[in-house]
């Protein structure tokens, strides 16, 4: 059996936490969301795309050192970890869109809801939102592996200067003109006006080159965490 | 004898301290070899960069003629028991079944009759198992893994001396059945030290002694008697440690003592008593001018 | 230390198991031709470490007091119940004699009241031909 499968069995001897809290946690906030009935949480759908990148720091943070004790590689660890989130992604995709479907259908759920629709981002046809959903939970599911990663070779003062180290390459980009970085702290509508410019497949373009961002630098800062 | 675990030359520094100093041991193959030294001496970051889970700051390791960090083919062919293992939020028969998957020689039947030794229950969370327990646990994958190098580091937190000798029984059982090449890094060595072929001392990250176990006992031997009597029977002999009180005298003294010293201290009224495999490593770990004296004359 | 059926720190283990065993074919225990334990049984009962268990049935296999047969184990030799007797006779002066006179000679004991404690002891035990 590959040793990436192996991981994936590995982690799946516990399905709780992952795939099952992620998704325990949408039925919830729907639940919620239909039980106030109406506009109250729009969006809510965007709970599970939190949910799966906590996984991803977990699934790295507290699966690998007994991975290790086992004798996987850190590498194949890596590898089957994101294999998995990547297959849990895909399937969870799916069935958002096809749960955005059924939502259009009945009107929102005969109460307005628009639990499954995100304006821009999940509004379109249902291959569209299942490869935006795709590439979206692949890529925070990855940036928490990475997360965990950090955490597992330099600990909690790790996770804050990679936290820091984020924020200062992110202003790095926007500083070629300073007044960009005061309206984007301030105004979240700057970036959906930009963003706006941007269409759903693009983002999801912008999305899956910061997955493979993630992937590598997870996989570069994996490599000498001892455990 | 054919070296399965070869170390040269091998340091580990961290910001404020060196772990390992220049450590070289080689370790054969099919052989208890016990890994001895004080709390802190350096044996779990050595056993550590032996399962290729820590990292060299330089020298070389190599297992099968591999280095064992990040290569599967030695990784899955080796085990590494340790006392401070974290285990993700499973129970402890999910924990066995990972492990039967990534150890080609893992025996099912003799997992559940360890557990059963034990008194673990296989649905039970690996979080809320007990100390002891969870040591249990860790004995159990060590030796159900049957794995051509079996690593154990202080593998009996919380057992209580009949669960230990458990684990001895169990592990010298299985061993003779399936020879493997064993390294257990102990403290409590009195009640292990029949198991060992051979002793690695580990003092402040560096080799102390490095011999076969039979060698050494029966090395250092304590003469007690009266002062005069004890100095002429240590005379020409290699003193360790001399104490007087009164007219009595104790000497710590080194060399094999034959059936005709012992009729002599007899005949002298001297008391003759071995030093234990224990005391042996107290002194080389501390002990400077013993340490290296032993080390001068037993390295084998 | 737990109790290794009687094995001690005075010596190598190994030549401690090879001693035992002599001095059970001495007895009588083990008789010419009986099987000797293997390897692991003996492991097994002092709680050793095997290789030392098999060194140990080595140094008397050696010494042609023990005999391997193929695929089956070992066996005591014939002979071998005599050879051991007759090297213990030869031992027997510097071992017992040796330190008896010395302990004599130490509690002033002279020649006439020695002879006269072993009458003693051997009528005591019953039987000793003295």
């Amino acid at each position: 059996m590959n040793t990436m499968i192996k991981i994936a069995r590995y982690h799946l001897t516990q399905p709780v936490m992952f795939p099952g809290l992620p998704w325990a946690t949408l039925a919830f906030a729907f639940a919620v969301n239909v039980a106030r009935g109406g506009d109250n949480f729009r969006d809510g759908v965007v709970v599970i795309f939190t949910m799966f990148f906590i996984a991803g720091v977990q699934r790295i943070g507290r699966w690998l050192p007994f991975s290790l004790a086992l004798g996987a590689t850190r590498r194949s660890f890596y590898a089957g970890t994101a294999l998995l989130g990547v297959s849990m992604s895909l399937v969870s995709g799916l069935v958002i869109a096809g749960l955005q479907a059924i939502e259009r259908a009945t009107g929102g759920w005969g109460l307005s809801i628009t639990f499954f629709r995100v304006p821009y981002l999940l509004n379109g046809p249902w291959y569209a939102t299942w490869l935006t959903s795709f590439v979206g939970l692949s890529a925070l599911f990855v940036y928490g592996m990475w997360y965990g990663a950090v955490y597992r070779r330099w600990g909690a003062p790790g996770v804050l200067a990679f936290i820091a180290f984020q924020v200062l390459v992110t202003l790095a980009v926007a500083l070629p003109e300073p007044g960009r970085v005061w309206s984007f702290l301030y105004s979240w509508s700057y970036v959906g006006e930009h963003l706006a410019s941007l269409s759903a497949l693009d983002l999801t373009g912008v999305a899956a080159a910061l997955a493979v961002v993630f992937l590598v630098g997870g996989h570069a800062t994996i490599r000498r965490a001892a455990v | 004898m054919t070296p399965v675990i070869s170390v040269t030359g091998l340091t580990r520094r961290y910001r404020d301290q060196v772990a390992l100093d220049d450590v070289s041991v080689t370790i054969g193959a099919g052989s208890i070899t016990g890994l001895l030294g004080r709390n802190g001496a350096g044996k779990t970051t050595l056993l550590r960069i032996l399962a290729g889970q820590e990292f060299p700051s330089s020298g070389s390791v190599r297992i099968f003629g591999l280095p064992p960090a990040e290569n599967e083919s030695v990784l899955r062919r080796l085990v590494l028991v340790r006392e401070d293992q974290t285990y993700p939020d499973i129970n402890v028969r999910h924990a066995l079944r990972a492990a039967s998957w990534f150890h080609p020689n893992w025996d099912s039947a003799l997992a559940s009759s360890l557990l059963d030794d034990f008194g673990v229950r296989a649905n039970k969370a690996v979080k809320n198992l007990s100390r002891g327990q969870r040591s249990a646990l860790g004995i159990t994958i060590g030796l159900a893994a049957r794995a051509a190098v079996t690593l154990f580091d202080e593998p009996y937190a919380g057992l209580d001396a009949v669960a230990r000798q458990i684990f001895y029984d169990r592990l010298l059982a299985d061993y003779a059945d399936f020879p493997r090449t064993v390294l257990l890094s102990t403290h409590l060595i009195d009640e292990a030290a029949a198991l060992f072929e051979n002793v690695v001392v580990i003092d402040r990250g560096r080799v102390v002694l490095d011999t076969a176990a039979d060698g050494l006992r029966g090395m250092v031997t304590t003469v007690s008697g009266p002062v005069l009597a004890v100095d002429s029977f240590t005379e020409g002999r290699p003193v360790w440690e001399r104490r007087t009180l009164g007219s009595q005298a104790s000497v710590v003294t080194v060399g094999q003592v034959s059936c005709e010293d012992r009729e002599r201290a007899r005949s002298l009224g001297l008391d003759l008593t071995p030093l234990s495999l224990q005391q042996l490593v107290v002194r080389a770990s501390g002990w400077s001018a013993g340490a290296g004296y032993l080390a001068t004359r037993t390295s084998a | 230390m737990p109790e290794m059926a009687g094995l001690d720190e005075g010596g190598p283990l190994f030549a401690q198991v090879a001693e035992r065993l002599a001095g059970e074919i001495a007895d009588g225990g083990l008789a010419e031709g009986e099987r000797v334990p293997s390897t692991n049984e003996l492991a097994a009962f002092y709680r050793i470490n095997p290789a030392t268990a098999a060194k140990g049935i080595n140094v008397l296999a050696d010494d042609g007091l023990l005999e391997k047969r193929r695929g089956i184990g070992m066996f005591v030799a014939t002979g071998a119940r005599r050879r051991l007797l007759a090297r213990r006779r030869a031992e027997f002066t510097e071992r017992y004699l040796s330190p008896m006179l010395s302990e004599a000679a130490r509690l002033g004991i002279d020649a006439d009241e020695l002879f006269a404690l072993i009458k003693e002891a051997g009528h005591e035990r019953g039987g000793v031909p003295v």
